[in-house]
């Protein structure tokens, strides 16, 4: 397997964007990738796109913004692992480098969410699941599934409804210093506590918005990588597993098993450890996933997840910085954009271009966590500096 | 209604899908008539809920229908306020996922009780239903 790199970066604001249609809000990032990447996008050999699709009204959303870009000619499909496409989109464009069978490729994530009125898009994501024994007779929202974690883990560990608002108010924070968040302003832990419950104990401010948006990543060879910049992100390592649909034949409810498989899995591939990190994007669709994921990817013991966002271990400044970008939580959740959303940012971090809400990069590598659906799916892809 | 910014399409698309349950009609079939069974492989003996005719563990075909039983703890709960589209004319519900004396989970909605009430290691009971359309489901019933 060679050496694989991110070389160009896009991303569009996200947010209710009524104003582009699927294609549109795809060209912007497409349009940044490769102007980033220097490169002309014939040289670009395939290209894949992350996107769960339904919300919108194309059905082949591959071949529609590959026809409005441009690319003539040119291998693509779209691929789909609910809220982590982005990153199995990824995958696939750096296995085709890795492989030899390309060396330059293109990795798009796009959703465009806010064209079917809100409840209908709370049915999307209910179905998201065992669809006859979760949703036909029981009506699961995207919310209850991770209700059911947060009761299950508030109740062994201690973990507050205000341990919650304080992961909520941490992202607001920094999605008011990143332009391309949704959300611009900052909330306070009474405004959380306060909103409206969606699913018990998870409230409005609890969760990710309804979100469109888009963002895209220019893949290269080592050898094509050099020549074309000086700041290459190598993508070190990729681990990705899976659970069980339903979520009724999982155990105790306090974490995400495909996390840890994914992250043990990444960390070996990339010779890394999680003490290593700088910084980190963490799935947080809701409060309670970031807490959790804190632990399952073991950046501290079961059950301390609240006790690192009490103490702030998770700002930039503290052990490690997790979501500088606002996260899922208040930059928005396009699902399928959001997988490639997070490799932009870490790649700004460890090229220190993110200005105002720079982390500090000790060791050169970040982490990229991406659950797609309630753990039903994970990728976690380990980056940095050099090799 | 149009503007500026957005095309209203006007072609709607309403989907309804037609589940197979052939090889599992005898859950359905006893379900209806008050009972809560589910399979057994006649080959490793490995239970499974929801009910499938192909092991999971073994790959073996071969499955026997067994009682699932009633009596359950509750593991973990929660109560969905915001109601998919299919549900909008339903009251908020409780959500929970019961262990099985005998065995497996099965996630169902909670009775007979609020959610202030519960906590997890409440005892639960399982009971069959049939909903006014005519389809039979199964609830926990709190102790
Ligand atoms: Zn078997």
């Amino acid at each position: 397997m060679r050496n694989v790199a991110i070389v160009g970066i896009g991303h569009s604001r996200f947010g209710k964007r009524s104003d582009v249609n699927v294609a549109e809000l795809a060209f912007e990032s497409i349009k940044q990738a490769i102007e980033d990447a220097k490169i002309d996008k014939k040289q670009i050999q395939n290209v894949t796109l992350g996107s769960a699709g339904g919300w919108y009204e194309e059905s082949l959303p591959a071949v529609i913004i590959n026809e409005y870009a441009g690319f003539e000619n040119v291998g693509t499909m779209r691929v789909e692992a609910a809220c982590a496409s982005g990153s199995a989109a990824v995958r696939s464009a750096y296995l085709s480098v890795a492989s030899g069978e390309a060396d330059i490729t293109l990795a798009i994530g796009v959703e465009k969410m806010t064209e079917v009125d809100t409840l209908t898009s709370v049915e999307l994501m209910g179905r998201a699941g065992s669809y006859l024994w979760e949703f036909e007779n029981y009506g699961m929202t995207f919310p209850a599934y991770y209700a059911l974690y947060a009761v299950s883990h508030m109740n062994k560990f201690g973990t507050t409804e205000e341990d919650l608002a304080r992961v909520a108010v941490k992202a607001h924070h920094y999605a008011s210093l990143n332009p391309l968040a949704h959300f611009q302003k900052e909330i306070t832990i009474e405004k959380a506590l306060n909103s409206q419950v969606v699913a018990w104990p998870l409230k409005l401010y609890d969760a990710c918005p309804i979100s469109d948006g888009s963002a895209a990543v220019v893949l290269a060879s080592e050898d094509v990588a050099r020549k074309m910049t000086d700041t290459p992100i190598w993508i070190r390592g990729i681990g990705l597993s899976s659970d069980s649909a339903n979520l009724s034949k999982r155990g105790e409810y306090l974490g995400l098993e495909a996390t840890v498989q994914s992250s043990r899995r990444a960390y070996s591939l990339a010779r890394t450890s999680p003490g290593d990190i700088d910084v980190a994007t963490c799935h947080d669709c809701f409060t309670i996933a970031e807490l959790m994921a804190y632990e399952d990817l073991g950046l501290c013991e079961k059950g301390q997840g609240a006790k690192l966002v009490r103490e702030g271990q998770t700002e930039i400044g503290g052990k490690i910085a997790v979501n500088p970008d606002g996260g899922l939580k208040a930059k928005g959740h396009p699902i399928g954009a959001t997988g490639v959303s997070m490799m932009v940012e870490i790649s700004k971090q460890l090229r220190h271009e993110a200005g105002k809400r720079q982390a500090p990069i000790k060791n050169g590598i970040g982490l990229v966590h991406n659950v797609g659906g309630t753990g039903h799916y994970c990728y976690v892809t380990v980056l940095s500096r050099s090799l | 209604m149009s503007n500026e910014d957005s095309l209203p399409s006007r072609r709607t698309l309403s989907l309804r899908f037609n589940i197979a349950i052939s090889k599992t009609k005898e859950f359905w079939a006893a379900l209806r008539e008050g009972k809560l069974i589910t399979t057994k492989c006649t080959s490793c003996g490995k239970v499974t809920f929801p009910p499938q005719a192909d092991c999971p563990n073994c790959m073996s075909s071969g499955h026997e229908w067994i009682d699932l039983g009633t009596d359950a703890v509750l593991v973990t709960f929660t109560n969905v306020q915001i109601t998919p589209t299919s549900f909008v004319n339903h009251d908020p519900y409780i959500v929970g996922i019961g262990r099985l004396a005998d065995g497996p989970n099965v996630l169902a909605w909670v009775e007979g009780a609020t959610v202030e009430q519960l906590r997890p290691g409440d005892r639960l009971r399982l009971e069959a239903r049939v909903s006014p359309e005519g389809n039979p489901y199964y609830v926990f019933v709190k102790n």
